[in-house]
């Protein structure tokens, strides 16, 4: 089976791209792939962090498995609970905001490719279109926390403001020192590069990794970059007043982030689906990939502290920014390594 | 030479890069451990010798001499005349119970005495008091999953090499 997206528009008699651009946004690397990896690493980032603590963590719900079935539960939980509209909110942004943001985001899963032929559509500047739709996020944030009209999450959004323009940038820098090292855009073509080469990106490019690495970080909201959230200080930052089928949006906005970034990390950094070219194989790679990457995020929340905002800004613009420009130069030094690869 | 300067050193610590390493890898280790807490559905905590839980209550060996009711702070413990018996007898309310032992103290033929349970639930309010002829009953089932109880009693002990440890106590 060479194309197994292509082989099921032929079984259902509909033209390839249609099946592409259906298939990847909603199963694989898109929303069902999602819910399963995000039902996991929630109770895996749970799980890690308790056996740091010396505790045991989610059990009960499934003792045999670990209490790998809590957040089935809580997920039922969730979506039986009342979603409560304050009175003092704006009633049509406070219910749009978080569906927009996690729709727009989620559209990012439609060009990032989860294995070889399995993506929505193939542009010649597909990472920036997966950088440009996961900056929307932001201002939907931005928007919920104004639309609560509550003090958390107008303290929550204007950290956002902050702390997202200095992630964006970091991220922005990276890519772009990326794209310069593979001379392309269109991500199949680096991950091509990369097989091509036989070296991941994350050996020539060592910097350009770590600042995607922290970057995507703080934009998903992880510890030590969670002042968005920032559950002790502002409850749940811009997310405060949302309960029910909301609440979980706005929980899986972030993960879905996390999701998207570490995916396109995997792809940018660590060669995609390198050892194999089967889209079976292949998707598998990817598909390990973001999950193991996904795990280290998780896994540095037990390891660290939440920084200052203050700290956050002046460690993302002048400590984060300047090895951006070395990790430019180091672009331009191993450009040949992948340049060779893709005029041959 | 200003105070200090010469003979407190300060500690350098590790450099960026190598203290995130060591931070990493100490939460590495910790992941390695098992863990210390207490599977506390499943074991329960044992209890010091003379641990103040609820009273019991041996029916056979009371005289009613009602010194238990005259101790009592709380008044938990009151007087109650018992259909077919001449003397009168002591009831309780768990709920006004502040689990003092003075009542157990006091009485001359220790008819009353501590357990070592108490975190018990009770369907109202008004089941937590009990007369004279319920408490005893009752008190057999205290006394009975005092000597068997239901999970195993665990005791913690401190362990040098993995902070908490947990061994089985006997009843």
């Amino acid at each position: 089976m060479a194309d197994p997206v292509a082989w099921l528009a032929g079984l259902l008699g509909v033209p390839v791209w249609l099946a592409r651009s259906v298939f990847a946004p909603l199963v694989y690397p898109g929303l069902l792939a999602f819910t399963v990896v995000a039902l996991f690493i929630i109770w895996a980032e749970r799980k890690i962090t308790a056996r740091v603590q010396m505790r045991v963590g989610p059990y009960y719900v499934s003792p045999r498995l670990g209490g790998a079935l809590q957040l089935l539960a809580d997920g039922v939980r969730i979506a039986f609970q009342e979603v409560i509209i304050p009175r003092q909110v704006e009633r049509y942004s406070f219910i749009l905001a978080p569906v927009l943001g996690f729709a727009v985001t989620a559209m990012a899963l439609a060009v990032v490719p989860g294995g070889p032929g399995v993506y929505g559509f193939r542009s010649s500047v597909g990472l920036l279109v997966a950088y440009a739709l996961l900056g929307l996020a932001p201002l939907l944030v931005v928007v919920m926390g104004w639309a609560a009209n509550n003090k958390f999450t107008q303290i929550g959004a204007a950290r956002e403001i902050l702390v997202s323009v200095a992630g964006e940038v970091t991220l922005l820098a990276s890519l772009l020192a990326a794209a310069m090292m593979y001379g392309t855009m269109d991500l199949v073509e680096i991950v091509e590069a990369q097989a091509a080469a036989g070296v991941p990106g994350i050996v020539a490019n060592p910097v350009a990794a770590l600042l995607f690495f922290i970057a995507a970080l703080l934009i998903a909201d992880r510890v030590p970059f969670d002042l968005v959230l920032g559950e002790q200080e502002i409850v749940q930052g811009p997310y405060t007043e949302y309960s029910g089928v909301l609440f979980a949006l706005t929980m899986a906005l972030d993960y879905l982030k996390l999701y998207i970034l570490m995916m396109l990390f995997a792809d940018v950094f660590l060669g995609g689906w390198m050892p194999f070219s089967d889209p079976l194989l292949g998707s598998a790679a990817v598909f390990a990939k973001t999950v193991a990457l996904m795990l280290a995020a998780v896994f540095l929340r037990s390891v660290y502290a939440r920084m200052r905002l203050d700290q956050v800004a002046s460690m993302f613009w002048s400590k984060l920014f300047p090895l951006a420009l070395i990790a430019f130069v180091l672009s331009a030094a191993v450009h040949p390594l992948y340049g060779g690869v893709l005029a041959g | 030479m200003e105070w200090g300067s010469r003979s407190v050193s300060r500690r350098r610590g590790p450099g960026v890069v190598r203290g995130h390493l060591q931070a990493i890898a100490a939460a590495l280790r910790q992941l390695a451990r098992p863990p210390m807490a207490m599977p506390l559905l499943e074991a329960e905590d044992a209890r010091v010798p003379g641990y103040r839980g609820v009273i019991v209550f041996h029916y056979d060996r009371c005289i009613g001499c009602s010194l238990c009711a005259q101790i009592c702070p709380s008044r938990a413990i009151k007087m109650y005349r018992v259909p077919g018996d001449k003397r009168i007898r002591p009831g309780y309310d768990v709920g006004r119970c502040i689990f003092c032992g003075l009542c157990a103290d006091i009485c001359p033929v220790d008819a009353l005495e501590t357990s070592i349970i108490h975190d018990r639930v009770y369907e109202d309010v008004p089941s937590m008091n009990m007369d004279p002829v319920e408490w005893a009953v009752w008190s057999k089932r205290i006394l009975r999953e005092e000597r068997e109880p239901g999970r195993p009693r665990l005791r913690a002990v401190v362990d040098p090499d993995r902070g908490l440890r947990y061994e089985r106590v006997e009843a």
